[in-house]
């Protein structure tokens, strides 16, 4: 769409996917580069000449503390907080990576690697996913991703080893990016087959009773948390299929994280032999 | 009842793929995702314009080797009828009565698995990534996360302090 051979202009490549983040005011400019590399921990470059495919546009209003984002000159977003600014950037970078990037599939979802198979666990925000990621890689599974499941174009698992979004470190709510690290984490660093998919939500109390779903079933659950099932239909349903059909996918409910993983590693291993 | 033809299974802006006992089926001009199971498979891939729902029930016995009853075919056609996944539409066999009733009659009867076809509208790339925030509360999300304000789909932004705050 535009080239970034300009002033002001930040240019980045990820996955494959060209952007571009034009921002007049050159405090933000260096606070977003400092960001960035953060934002998305894999397959990321600052790419001086690329052609951008996207562009991120914030304007500075004149006599007032609010900054305005706009993508591709739509959705246009108000903050008078920079922190909320960069959040909310850092949030559609990150969406817009994870829609259009070349040849993967991600889907929102917490992944770890268990005796070299992915277990991939999706959901939104506050299913949970967090707190079984972090009590599994206790366990010694080794950490894949927090935020996105991404597989390739045969269905294999890549690490993408973004911190760990903690609640309850400063309240009920607010995130605090904690290194898998701190947790003992060993992080992937390879891409591996998908050995589980796990439905699943956290019930106070509830018990593990699961269901075995065919893989047509588990792809159209976990379709309602891939990206780009509408801007790419026929590569994820095929990415999917190759990726599904070797895995176990299994629907419960479950109570705590710290009692549920390792009663899930131990069902892992034993429905895997 | 309109029976003008034989039901045709649509094939336009729907990307198909074949699982080994079950379809998926996007539906790229509603956004919508269908899974038919293994009967609901059969039944749409004979519904080419040349079968009946006579025809396709035989079709089904011979493959299943089981008695199947007309209602079950009807069940299924008038599924992928409603989902818009046949090129002529057809009235609702069972139309004014409850699925459970229908389920009862068919179920009882049947020996092959019932037909199946499960859906779901799939969400924009910003709602699968999105929180899932209601108007009160948006926990766990960062400030600036898209959310569900009302669980109805439309695309608010998470507010430091765990509000969900919609259009």
């Amino acid at each position: 769409m535009e080239n970034s051979n300009q002033k002001n202009v930040i240019g980045i490549e990820a996955f494959g996917v060209k952007i571009g983040i034009f921002c007049d005011d050159l405090e933000l400019n260096k606070k977003i580069c400092k960001l960035l590399p953060v934002l998305i921990p894999k397959n990321f470059s600052f790419s001086e000449n690329a052609e951008h495919e996207h562009i991120f546009t914030l304007k500075k209003i004149e006599n007032s503390d609010e900054i305005f984002v706009a993508r591709n000159e739509e959705d246009e977003t108000g903050f008078t907080s920079e922190d909320s600014l960069l959040d909310y950037l850092g949030s559609r970078i990150r969406v817009t990576v994870a829609e259009f990037a070349k040849s993967k599939v991600f889907i929102h979802a917490g992944a770890v690697a268990w005796n070299d198979v992915g277990i991939i666990i999706p959901g939104k925000s506050y299913s949970g996913k967090t707190t079984l990621v972090s009590e599994l890689i206790k366990l010694g599974a080794e950490y894949y991703s927090d935020e996105y499941a991404v597989l390739d174009e045969n269905g294999f698992l890549h690490p993408y080893p973004k911190m760990l979004s903690m609640r309850g470190i400063i309240n009920d709510w607010d995130q605090v990016d904690t290194e898998p690290e701190k947790f003992g984490a060993a992080i992937g660093s390879k891409k591996i087959p998908v050995g589980m998919v796990l439905i699943t939500k956290y019930v106070e109390n509830g018990k593990w009773r699961p269901k075995i779903l065919m893989p047509g079933e588990g792809i159209l659950e976990v379709l309602q948390h891939t990206i780009p099932i509408r801007s790419n239909p026929d590569f994820v349903l095929n990415v999917l299929k190759k990726a599904f059909t070797r895995a176990i996918i299994a629907s419960s409910k479950r109570g705590a994280a710290h009692k549920f993983a390792p009663f899930l590693l131990e069902y892992l291993q034993t429905a895997l032999k | 009842m309109k029976m003008p033809l034989n039901p045709v299974a649509r094939k336009n802006e729907l990307v198909i793929q074949e699982m080994q006992d079950e379809i998926l089926v996007f539906d790229v001009k509603s956004n919508k995702a269908h899974c038919l199971n293994q009967t609901a498979s059969a039944v749409w891939k004979y519904c080419d314009g040349t079968n009946s729902v006579l025809e396709i029930k035989r079709l089904l016995e011979v493959q299943t080797g089981s008695n199947i009853s007309e209602d079950l075919v009807w069940f299924a056609i008038d599924q992928l009828n409603d989902r818009k996944l046949l090129e002529t539409e057809f009235e609702n066999k069972f139309a004014g009565q409850s699925r459970r009733d229908v389920l009862k009659k068919i179920g009882l009867a049947a020996v092959v698995a019932l037909p199946i076809v499960a859906s779901i509208t799939a969400p924009s790339a910003a709602m699968a990534a999105a929180c899932s925030g209601t108007v009160t509360s948006c926990l766990g999300c960062a400030a600036g996360t898209p959310c569900d304000a009302n669980g109805n789909g439309i695309i608010g932004m998470c507010m430091a302090g765990g509000l969900c705050v919609g259009d």
